[in-house]
C-alpha cells in the first residue's frame, strides 16, 4: 500500500529572521503541511552551496535556504553572497540535468509568520507534483 | 622511413627564440631569476625549475608537449609563505597564467614582483599517451606545432578557445602563429612588460596585423569546435543516471582535485574529518536506498568542487590528465563552467582587478533564483 507522498523539505533558516519567521508561524498556529526539517544557521551567508547539495543528495525532496530580505542581513551582506552561492549550484545541477528545481530561496523576516507559511504550502505542493527525490533509489552515490 | 631530423626544428628554433630573451632578461638584470619547465634528466617529463642562471636555461624548454604540473600550481607553490623581494619571470601557456591571475585574486600569488610572459599554445598531449614513449611523443609535439593543434593534443586542447593572449593579463606575450620559420612576435601586453623591452632594446613588432588575424581565425573555429564537442559530451554525462554512470568509475583518489591550479583550499572540504561520518550513518543510508557505495560521497565531490571553483576554471585540463580511470573531468567541468562563468560574464583571468564573482556582489541581480 502507497501512503500519500509527504515531501521532505530541509530548511537552511538563517537565526535572525526567517528561523524567528517560522516560529512565529508556529506559535500563531498557522496550518502547514508538516514536511520541513529546520537547520539554523546563523546566516544564510553560511550555508555553503556543498550543505545544500548533501541534503539534495542524501534525498532531501526538497531544500529550502532562507534569510533575510536584501538589506536586512543581520552581517549586511551575507544574504547576497547567499544568493550567488545559490544561483551557482542551481547552474550546476541545472547544465547536468540534476533537478534543480528542488532548491529554492526565499527571504522571510521574523515578522512574517504568513509568510513562512506560504513559502512552505507552496514549496511543499511543488515537490509533492515532482514526487520523490530519484537520488533515494541510488546506490553509487 | 623519413630522412634524419635536423636537430632544430622548427618549435625549437622557437623556444631559442624565447630562451635568448630569458636570459638576456636575466643578464641584465631585468628579473632575478626564471621559472620555466625544463626536461628531467630521464627525459621523460618535464618539471618547473626556479632557473637563477643562463647554463640551465640551455635546458629549458618554455613549450613543453606535456603539462604534468600546471604552472600556476608551481608559481603559488613559490609563495606558499607570501612574496619576496626577487623578481621572478615565467613563461607559461594562456591557461596558466589565467590561473595564476585567479590565484592572485585569491591572495595565493602576489604579481608585484612576478612577470608573466604568455605564449601562443598549440596544445599539450594526453601525458599517459606521452609517457608511453616520450621519444615518439615528442616527435608527435613537433607535428602539432607546425599543424597547430591536431588530433593528438588532448580533447580539451582541441577546443581551447583561449590558446593565445591578444590582449590578455600578462606583461608580454610571445605570438609563434603566423611569425614564419626562427621568429617569434613580441607583444607587450602591460606597462610592466613595455618597461622590460625597453630595457632589453627591444621594440615591440609593428606589423602583428597577420598574427592577430590568424589568432581571431583560430578563435572563432574553436569555439564552434568547443560548442560541437560540448553537445557530444551531454547525452553521456546530462541526467542523474548518465551522471552516476559517467563517475561510477572514480576511485576517489582526489587527483582531480589535488592538481587543479584553482582549487585553491589549503585544506579541501572533501578530504577533510566534515566528511566522515558515524557508522550508523552509512548504514541508515544504505537502508535507504538499499545499499551505499564505498569510498562514500563521489557525486557530492564533484558536484561540490564545481560550486566551489568553477567560476575559476580555466579549462586546463590537468584535472582530465590526472585522473587514473581516464573519465573525461575536464570536459564535464567545462561544460558546467562556461554556463556558471556566463552567470556573471565572467571570463578567469580576463583581467587582474575583478573580484572573483563568489567574492562580490550587486544588490541588484539574480532575481530569478528567488522565490
Ligand atoms: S577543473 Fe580541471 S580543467 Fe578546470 S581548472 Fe581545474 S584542473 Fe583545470
Ligand atoms: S573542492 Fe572545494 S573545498 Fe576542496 S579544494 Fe576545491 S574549492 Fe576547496
Ligand atoms: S582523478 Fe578521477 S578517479 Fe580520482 S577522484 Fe578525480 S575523477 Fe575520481
Ligand atoms: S543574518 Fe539573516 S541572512 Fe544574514
Amino acid at each position: 500500500m502507497k501512503g500519500e507522498f509527504t515531501p521532505k523539505i530541509v530548511g537552511f533558516l538563517c537565526n535572525w529572521c526567517s528561523y524567528a519567521g517560522a516560529d512565529l508561524a508556529g506559535t500563531s498556529k498557522l496550518k502547514m503541511p508538516p514536511s520541513v526539517s529546520s537547520i539554523r544557521v546563523m546566516c544564510s551567508g553560511r550555508v555553503d552551496p556543498v550543505l545544500v547539495a548533501t541534503a539534495f543528495l542524501r534525498g532531501a525532496d526538497g531544500v529550502l535556504v532562507a534569510g533575510c530580505h536584501p538589506g536586512d542581513c543581520h552581517y549586511e551582506k551575507g544574504n547576497y553572497y547567499a544568493r550567488r552561492r545559490f544561483a551557482i549550484l542551481k547552474k550546476v545541477m541545472e547544465t547536468l540535468g540534476l533537478e534543480s528545481e528542488r532548491l529554492r530561496l526565499s527571504w522571510v523576516s521574523a515578522s512574517e509568520g504568513p509568510r513562512f507559511q506560504e513559502v512552505i504550502t507552496e514549496f511543499t505542493e511543488k515537490i509533492k507534483k515532482l514526487g520523490p527525490n530519484p537520488v533515494k533509489e541510488k546506490t553509487s552515490l | 622511413m623519413s630522412a634524419p631530423k635536423s636537430t632544430t626544428t622548427g618549435l625549437k628554433k622557437r623556444e631559442n627564440a624565447i630562451l635568448d630573451l630569458l636570459k638576456k632578461g636575466l643578464e641584465r638584470k631585468c628579473f632575478d631569476t626564471v621559472l620555466i619547465p625544463v626536461k628531467v634528466p630521464a627525459g621523460d617529463s618535464y618539471v618547473w625549475v626556479l632557473a637563477q642562471d643562463n647554463s640551465l636555461l640551455d635546458d629549458a624548454s618554455p613549450l613543453p608537449p606535456v603539462m604534468p604540473v600546471h604552472g600556476a600550481k608551481a608559481i603559488s607553490s613559490v609563495m606558499r609563505r607570501g612574496k619576496g623581494r626577487k623578481r621572478i619571470a615565467t613563461v607559461m601557456r594562456p591557461c596558466e597564467i589565467s590561473a595564476t591571475i585567479e590565484l592572485s585574486k585569491l591572495g595565493q600569488v602576489e604579481l608585484d614582483n612576478v612577470f608573466l610572459i604568455s605564449i601562443d599554445c598549440p596544445g599539450v598531449l594526453p601525458l599517459s599517451d606521452y609517457l608511453e614513449n616520450p621519444k615518439k611523443g615528442g616527435d608527435a609535439f613537433e607535428k602539432v606545432f607546425k599543424q597547430w593543434g591536431n588530433g593528438s593534443v588532448r580533447p580539451i586542447c582541441q577546443v581551447c578557445h583561449r590558446f593565445s593572449m591578444p590582449t590578455g593579463a600578462s606583461d608580454i606575450h610571445i605570438g609563434m602563429l603566423e611569425a614564419g620559420e626562427r621568429d617569434i612576435f613580441i607583444i607587450s601586453n602591460s606597462p610592466k612588460g613595455e618597461a622590460i623591452l625597453k630595457e632589453l632594446d627591444i621594440s615591440p613588432k609593428k606589423e602583428i596585423g597577420s598574427w592577430k588575424d590568424k589568432v581571431k581565425e583560430i578563435t572563432e573555429e574553436r569555439k564552434n569546435k568547443r560548442k560541437n564537442l560540448q553537445e557530444e559530451l551531454k547525452p553521456g554525462v546530462v541526467g542523474l543516471d548518465r551522471l552516476l554512470d559517467t563517475f561510477s568509475k572514480c576511485i576517489n583518489c582526489h587527483n582531480c582535485m589535488r592538481v587543479c591550479p584553482v582549487c585553491y583550499c589549503r585544506q579541501c572540504y572533501f578530504d577533510s574529518d566534515k566528511l566522515k561520518h558515524p557508522y550508523e550513518d552509512y548504514l541508515f543510508r544504505a537502508e535507504m536506498s538499499g545499499g551505499l557505495r564505498f569510498l562514500p560521497d563521489t557525486l557530492l565531490f564533484h558536484l561540490g568542487r564545481m560550486a566551489h571553483m568553477s567560476l575559476s576554471c580555466v579549462s586546463c585540463g590537468s584535472c582530465e590528465d590526472a585522473c587514473p580511470l581516464k573519465i573525461p573531468v575536464s570536459q564535464i567541468f567545462g561544460l558546467v563552467a562556461d554556463e556558471t562563468q556566463k552567470l556573471f560574464d565572467y571570463i578567469p583571468g580576463r583581467k587582474t582587478d575583478e573580484p572573483v564573482p563568489m567574492a562580490t556582489y550587486k544588490e541588484e541581480e539574480l532575481k530569478e533564483v528567488e522565490d
